[in-house]
């Protein structure tokens, strides 16, 4: 399964990301309509993706009286139908993922497979991977790094 | 797209009306630069005091700012400048601009002087005026801050101490280190009382053609991310152009005494310092260094005109100067300059001891610093350095042939033009004064790029020789064109075709990034006429302030002293030849021979207007 992974340290800010979110759901260039949001201090010195995780069990969908989220292959969906706007997702999920602004409550849903702000970041800090090769990879990172420390 | 209104804002009466920009406007101006130009053309009674209340101080964000258009963070701030008494223009990135049309406004325009310290607040549709009791006489991080404390995370554009002691070269600024540095606009907000304006909203920008922009963009980045250029100014930034004019022998040294410095500042030097290279909104290159010396920067200039030109070798030297005058509020370009300057005034004997309060010396970073604190507060020997080129009267009328600037204005470029003479004449024509942001046609450095690149850009004849003053006035004309069009998109020079890459955003782009935003159908042509309408009404304004063919010359030292070293030496601006290139240029814009916008083309665009 595919799943969107950050790398803040190549985060520029730019929220070339952002934009294109809202430009494919909205029709407008708009980085606080977004479901990707970059939180950026340039006084404190940090740039920081924030993305939906897609949860395996996700607490926007536990909590939601309505039972307006489902997951299909490993996506968390909410069902506009269904939804009556309470906000609730969005105040209880742990990682700040779910927008709600202008009446609007934004969720990712991975656009269906080709997540457009992967597709307009210019730095790859935001990926679209494999989750059993990411992981792979990652470990053989710190294999080496851990092998490079010991060698010291 | 089209629906951002224009923010009318008199300080003396503390009166805001909000109106909209007519479209009929936009179709020849679009925004940014062009349109604050027409305004002050508009608004502005020639002959006024920059620094009264009747200057008129715009900040307008580009026609395409704040969209998923590469690098659309740009907006200009416009006044008559308080440095040079003409047209006063700076461009600048960050994310004000964006934050500004996310607020609900294109422009706003400012006018009067407060009674006490005020900031503009702008938030969703809505201006208020408010108290800046508790932000005046603070420092630009700091006031920031403090704002964003107070009020969430807004973005904010001010002036620091610089520009509230009425410096004549004190810069706007946003973020750490965004600002439209030059022509003293810091000031103009100084002068008004004004310390900030802080937006906040969250109103998108509608686009007329989602789909196509989503295309048009996706194909527009992988057009810019091919080009090599891009990465390396995505890496090292604009660090980079430092040891590609010091290779010739063409970076001012010394105020212009030598041509070329030292390695400390080349641009694999400068990367040891960076922490993480950052971006404004909406860009994909790049280039701001965050430095951890704590601030972000150097950029060229920085380097060129606050090391080299001050006799500087040491790299945290220069950042460390590079950070305190973003935290005052300082131009660098003029800071640097006019130090320089002032150095060598005092090792000729133009200014002594009494004067300076201590010995004056190229290469003592101490005394440059300990000058930037005293130029900010108008203390001592700083208070006459922030007369900037008005110090020429109190110095002496031969202070003026070692003085590198242009129609009262400091040169930005750190690159010595007596070399490359396409750069000279960009100088010396453009509507600010001594700037290289205006017409820079930096392909001309890269000695090796095939005539056949060169003629396709700036048309034929041109020949490859960057010592030759033939047909630079086709060079010059393309570019000032093509810059002043992507200024009123709202688009960074960066990725303008011609700037630092023949395979950049050009007038086909531009055409196709306006119709998928708005759905408006420009002609290649059209976008280029805008261009030249807007060089055209700049010049307009400063021939009504009395600028005419005498004013477009170069620093003496430029003809009168060839230059000492490397492949450069030798070299100087013929006086002949210069006036010929001049005429040619005049000829090609259709001004007069005396540098005037003919009468026929000023009624023209009156009544277009």
């Amino acid at each position: 399964m595919k799943y969107l992974y950050v790398y803040p340290e190549k985060c520029t800010g730019c929220r070339e990301c952002s934009i294109a979110c809202s430009l494919t759901k909205f029709g407008e260039c708009n980085p606080k309509k977004t479901a990707i949001t970059i939180v950026r201090d340039e006084f404190n010195r940090y740039e920081f993706p924030i993305v939906c995780f897609q949860c395996e069990e996700p607490v926007c969908l536990k909590f939601c009286h309505q039972n307006a989220y489902k997951i299909e292959d490993g996506v968390v969906i909410r069902a506009e139908d269904k939804c009556i706007g309470c906000r609730l997702c969005a105040v209880l999920c742990p990682y700040n993922a779910v927008t709600t602004i202008d009446d609007e409550i934004i969720k990712c849903d991975l656009c269906g497979g080709d997540p457009m702000c992967v597709k307009y970041c210019s730095t790859n800090a935001i990926q679209y991977l494999d989750e059993t090769d990411e992981l792979e990879k990652r470990r053989k990172a710190m294999a080496e790094r851990f092998l490079e420390i010991a060698k010291k | 797209m089209l629906t951002r209104k224009l923010g009318i804002i008199d300080l003396s009466k503390k009166k805001v009306t909000i109106k909209q920009t007519p479209n009929s406007l936009k179709k020849l101006f679009l925004g940014g630069r062009g349109l604050n130009s027409y305004y002050l053309y508009k608004m502005i009674k020639p002959g006024i005091d920059p620094l009264s209340p009747d200057n008129v101080l715009i900040f307008g964000t580009g026609f395409l700012t704040g969209t998923l258009v590469p690098n659309s963070s740009r907006f200009n701030v416009s006044a008559k400048s308080p440095e040079t008494g003409i047209l006063g223009d700076s461009n600048c990135g960050g994310y004000f601009a964006a934050e500004l049309r996310y607020a609900g406004f294109d422009r706003l325009i400012i006018f009067g002087k407060s009674k006490k310290p005020c900031y503009i607040y702008v938030i969703d549709d809505d201006i208020e005026i408010k108290d800046a009791k508790d932000y005046w006489g603070i420092d630009t991080t700091e006031v920031q801050q403090t704002l964003r404390k107070d009020l969430g995370h807004v973005e904010v554009a001010v002036c620091g101490v610089a520009g509230e002691n009425l410096v004549r070269f004190a810069c706007v600024r946003t973020g750490v280190k965004n600002a439209a540095g030059r022509c003293g606009l810091g000031t103009v907000m100084g002068s008004k009382h004004l310390k900030a304006i802080a937006a906040r909203g969250t109103q998108g920008i509608k686009i007329a053609h989602p789909e196509e922009m989503l295309e048009t963009v996706e194909q527009l980045k992988e057009y810019i991310m091919n080009s090599k250029i891009t990465s390396i100014l995505g890496s090292v930034g604009t660090p980079l152009l430092y040891e590609v004019s010091n290779a010739i022998g063409a970076i001012r040294t010394k105020n212009s005494q030598l041509n070329a410095w030292s390695d400390t500042l080349n641009a694999d030097v400068i990367e040891t310092y960076v922490e993480k290279m950052i971006s404004c909104s909406s860009c994909i290159v790049h280039c701001r260094h965050r430095n951890k010396l704590g601030g972000e920067g150097p950029e060229y200039t920085a380097v060129g005109l606050l090391g080299a030109n001050l006799g500087i070798e040491n790299t945290a030297h220069v950042i460390e100067l590079n950070n305190i005058c973003n935290e005052l509020g300082l131009d660098i370009s003029s800071t640097g300059t006019i130090l320089g300057w002032a150095f060598e005034l005092y090792e000729k004997g133009f200014i002594d001891k009494k004067m300076a309060e201590e010995e004056l010396r190229f290469g003592d970073f101490d005394l440059a610093k300990r000058l930037l604190y005293k130029i900010s507060r108008r203390e001592g020997f700083g208070n006459i350095l922030a007369e900037s080129t008005r110090n020429v009267k109190r110095f002496g009328k031969k202070s003026e042939n070692y003085l590198i600037a242009v129609k009262g204005l400091p040169q930005s470029d750190p690159h010595d033009c007596r070399y490359i003479k396409a750069f000279a004449l960009g100088i010396a024509t453009s509507s600010r004064g001594a700037d290289h942001l205006r017409s820079r046609p930096t392909l001309e450095i890269f000695l090796r790029l095939p005539r056949e690149v060169k003629e396709k850009i700036y048309g034929k004849g041109i020949p490859n020789d960057p010592t030759s003053y033939i047909a630079k006035e086709k060079t010059v004309y393309f570019s000032d064109n093509i810059f002043a069009a992507i200024d009123s998109l709202g688009i960074c020079k960066f990725i303008c075709h011609g700037f630092n890459s023949p395979h950049f955003v050009d007038y086909n782009w531009m055409k196709k990034l306006i119709h998928c935003a708005s759905d408006w159908a420009f002609k290649e042509k059209d976008i280029q006429e805008i261009g030249k309408r807007v060089i055209d009404i700049e010049r307009m304004f400063n021939n009504r302030e009395g600028i005419s063919r005498k004013h477009d010359t170069l620093p003496k030292r430029y003809f009168d002293d060839p230059m000492p070293l490397k492949v450069a030496k030798g070299h100087h601006i013929d006086r002949k030849e210069f006036d010929s290139l001049l005429t040619r240029y005049y000829k090609i814009r259709g001004w007069t021979n005396n540098g005037q916008v003919k009468k026929e083309c000023i009624r023209e665009l009156e009544a277009l207007m």
